[in-house]
C-alpha cells in the first residue's frame, strides 16, 4: 500500500489533530493545519497528494484556499469536508475543482476510500496530460503540467534557502 | 413575528447548529481513535476491552443521532432563508414529520406519509408552508385519542398542488371536530395560508377528517 500525504485543514482543533492521528495509525502521512493561511505555508513547505478542506474557516474561507491551490497545484486532488454545506457550496466547489465534498461528521472508511480514490485520481490525470501532451495537445494540460513543474522548483528553492 | 424577526431567529440558530455539530463531529473522532487503539489491544492485555467496545458503540449510537437531529435543525433554521423557493415536497413532508415526531410521540399518535412516485416541486415559501403544515398537524394531535394516525399524501392538479392531511382513530370530541373548525389553530393556518396565498377545505366523509391544502403551482 502506497503511503498518502494528506493535508487536513480544519479550524477545529481537536477534531482535525484526532483525525489526523487516525489517518496516521492508517500508515498514511498526515499534516494538519488550522487555517487557510497556515494551509498554504504548508503547500509551499510540502506538496501532500490530497488535501480535505474545511468549508467555512476564520481568515482565508475554504473556497478561497480551494481556488489558489488548484491554481497553483493542480495536481493537489481536494477533497471539502464541511458542517452543513448547501447544495450552492457543493455546485460552488466542484466546479472550482473539488474532487469531493463531505459532510461532516463522516466515517473515517468512507473518508480513506475516498482520499484512496483522489489519490487514484491524481495519477490518472497526470498520465491523461502526459498522453495529451505526446499527443500534440499541448493546451491545458501541458499548462497544468508547466505550473506544477514550475511550484515544485520554487518549493525546492525556498527550501534551500532556509 | 416579522419576517426580519424569523430570519434572525433563523440566523442564530442555524450558527449553532454548525457549532454543535463540529462538537459531534469531534466526538465521533476521539471516540473512534479510542476504538481503533482497542482493536490493536488484545483481549487479554486488557480484561475490560468488551465493555468499553460496547460503551463507544452507545457514544458511536446516540452521537449519529445527535448529528440527524441536529442536520434537521440546521435545515429547519434555513427555511426563512428565501421568501419564495422550489420546494420538493416528499422532503418537505419528511422534514415536518421528522420535526413533529416528538409531539406525536408523547401522544401515542403516529406521522405516516405516502410518498409520491415522482419528485414534485412547487414554488412557495418554504417557511410558511411548513408553519400551515404544522398547525395541520397540531389540529389533529389536539383532537385525535391515543393509538391515532395522521397521514400525508400529495398529488398534482391542473392548476394548483394539493396536500392532503388526514387523521384516522378516535377523537376527543367527534361533533366539535365536525362542526366547530374554527380552532386556535385553523385560525392559525388560515393567517399562515393567507400568506401563501393558499386555500384549504375540510373533508368530513367517511368518519375521518381531511385537511387539503391546495398551493397554486
Amino acid at each position: 500500500m502506497e503511503k498518502i500525504k494528506i493535508l487536513l485543514v480544519d479550524d477545529e482543533k481537536e477534531f482535525v489533530e484526532t483525525l489526523s492521528e487516525r489517518i496516521k495509525m492508517r500508515e498514511h502521512d498526515s499534516v494538519v493545519a488550522l487555517d487557510g493561511e497556515q494551509a498554504l505555508k504548508k503547500l509551499e513547505d510540502e506538496i501532500p497528494d490530497v488535501v480535505v478542506l474545511d468549508l467555512k474557516m476564520p481568515g482565508i474561507d475554504g473556497m478561497e484556499v480551494l481556488k489558489r491551490i488548484r491554481k497553483a497545484y493542480p495536481k493537489v486532488q481536494v477533497i471539502m469536508l464541511t458542517g452543513h454545506g448547501s447544495e450552492k457550496d457543493e455546485e460552488e466547489a466542484r466546479k472550482l475543482g473539488a474532487f469531493e465534498y463531505l459532510e461532516k461528521p463522516v466515517e473515517i472508511d468512507k473518508l480513506m476510500m475516498k482520499i484512496k480514490k483522489a489519490y487514484k485520481n491524481k495519477f490518472e490525470s497526470s498520465m491523461m496530460a502526459a498522453t495529451f501532451a505526446e499527443a500534440g495537445e499541448f493546451d491545458t494540460a501541458k499548462e497544468i503540467r508547466d505550473k506544477e513543474e514550475e511550484n515544485e522548483n520554487l518549493n525546492k528553492v525556498k527550501k534551500k534557502s532556509k | 413575528m416579522k419576517d426580519k424577526e424569523i430570519q434572525f431567529i433563523g440566523k442564530i440558530t442555524a450558527g449553532i447548529t454548525h457549532e454543535v455539530n463540529n462538537v459531534f463531529a469531534s466526538v465521533r473522532e476521539i471516540s473512534g481513535l479510542l476504538t481503533d487503539i482497542l482493536s490493536l489491544t488484545s483481549d487479554e492485555s486488557f480484561k475490560h476491552k468488551e465493555k468499553f467496545n460496547t460503551s463507544l458503540e452507545k457514544i458511536l449510537n446516540q452521537e449519529n443521532r445527535g448529528v440527524k437531529l441536529i442536520s434537521q435543525l440546521n435545515k429547519f433554521a434555513h427555511l426563512p432563508d428565501s421568501q419564495s423557493s422550489e420546494i420538493d415536497i416528499n422532503e418537505n413532508i419528511q422534514h415536518l414529520i421528522f420535526l413533529t415526531e416528538r409531539f406525536g410521540r408523547v401522544k401515542s399518535i403516529q406521522l405516516q406519509m405516502q410518498p409520491a412516485e415522482q419528485e414534485k416541486k412547487v414554488v412557495s415559501n418554504p417557511f410558511y408552508l411548513q408553519m400551515a403544515l404544522f398547525y395541520c398537524v397540531e389540529y389533529f394531535l389536539n383532537n385525535l385519542k391515543a393509538g391515532g394516525k395522521i397521514f400525508f399524501n400529495h398529488y398534482n392538479n391542473q392548476n394548483n398542488y394539493s396536500i392532503n392531511i388526514s387523521a384516522e382513530g378516535e377523537v376527543f370530541n367527534l361533533q366539535k371536530l365536525f362542526n366547530d373548525p374554527s380552532s386556535m389553530e385553523l385560525s392559525n393556518l388560515s393567517k399562515t395560508l393567507e400568506v401563501l396565498d393558499a386555500a384549504h377545505e375540510f373533508d368530513k366523509t367517511n368518519k375521518s377528517v381531511k385537511i387539503k391544502l391546495s398551493i397554486e403551482k
